[in-house]
């Protein structure tokens, strides 16, 4: 037991710490939605985030010592989202052929997602800044953050907004679609990429290698129109 | 990724980017991990307005999706029906 806790003890004081609790973690949460045959309330992200948030807490961790272990994951994300260049070149001329229909999706859904965030903020009479935040969260993370810096918000709130919008939707899309039905898995990988950027993309790529492949080409699409729409869209009101 | 896509036509590059690429999106969800920590730490200013920022992201997140869906299954059957 106490080399345990000269364990715990050293661990805790290197970079090494938030990196093995987050691997161990997520691979625990990972084997549990597995066993539940991926259910979506099982999310593996939505898991691992709340037990590292709360063995933080308990363990009175701040959270820059954890990041500064985690950041060699986070560092990942970057090639990972140009890895989804991947699932998109080998159905390029599928892809090709279909442009114009998907890009009117992804516009509709975007500006859907986006302008209903900022109505019903302005209707519970959130903050200013708050709003503002609200209105990049349907991408990645790092990207609303940008944006969020150029409509005047607040880049942090943006960020978790961010999450928050993409576990929403990996975690309650598999029932709304089956609700509305008759959608294929393109359709589903699609939606997801548009509403809930690479979480929602994380998901669809677990459940159907080809509903991914639509997640990451609709995320990437959400990235440009939103980078180029949104400032221009906060001049107008 | 757009100048992924343009490299992604050498027949080189191909190959060593398949594997990388598979391994990487398969733990996609992993690397949102450390972000999503991050949430605890504005827990202050999210739990201040906790319900009305949660019916904010819910209902916007489900118009997103469904008005996606709905307009991506309306073109592509349009698309899809003089061939058939």
């Amino acid at each position: 037991m106490t080399d345990f806790v000269q364990l715990w003890v050293y661990l805790s004081t290197t970079p090494l710490f938030g990196l093995t609790a987050t691997l161990v973690i997520y691979a625990s949460a990972q084997t549990i939605y597995q066993r539940l045959d991926q259910a979506p309330l099982a999310n593996p992200v939505l898991w691992t985030v709340v037990i590292l948030a709360c063995v933080l807490t308990i363990s009175d961790t701040p959270y820059p010592t954890y990041f500064s272990g985690a950041q060699f994951i986070h560092f990942l994300l970057g090639p990972a989202v140009v890895a989804l260049a991947w699932p998109m070149w080998e159905r390029r001329s599928e892809l090709r052929r279909r442009a114009v229909p998907l890009l009117l999706s992804a516009l509709a859904g975007g500006v859907a997602a986006g302008a209903s965030a900022v109505a019903i903020a302005w209707v519970l009479d959130l903050p200013a800044d708050l709003i503002r935040s609200l209105a990049p969260k349907s991408v990645t993370a790092p990207v609303a953050m940008g944006i969020a810096e150029q409509l005047h918000g607040i880049p942090a709130m943006a960020a978790v907004f961010s999450v928050l919008t993409g576990l929403i939707g990996a975690i309650s899309a598999p029932y709304l679609f089956n609700v509305m039905g008759g959608l294929s898995a393109q359709g589903r990988g699609f939606a997801l990429g548009t509403a809930s950027h690479g979480i929602g993309a994380a998901r669809a790529m677990q459940v159907n290698v080809d509903a991914g492949a639509y997640a990451g080409l609709a995320l990437g699409i959400q990235v440009v129109l939103s980078a180029i729409l949104l400032p221009l869209a906060a001049r107008f009101i | 990724m757009v100048l992924m896509l343009g490299l992604l036509g050498l027949e080189l590059v191909r190959a060593q980017v398949s594997t990388v690429a598979n391994g990487l999106l398969m733990h996609l969800s992993l690397l949102f991990v450390p972000v999503g920590v991050g949430v605890m730490t504005h827990m202050a200013l999210v739990s201040k307005y906790g319900w009305q920022l949660f019916v904010a992201l819910v209902l916007s997140t489900w118009i997103g999706l469904l008005v996606t869906a709905v307009v991506f299954r309306a073109l592509l059957r349009a698309e899809e029906a003089p061939s058939s």
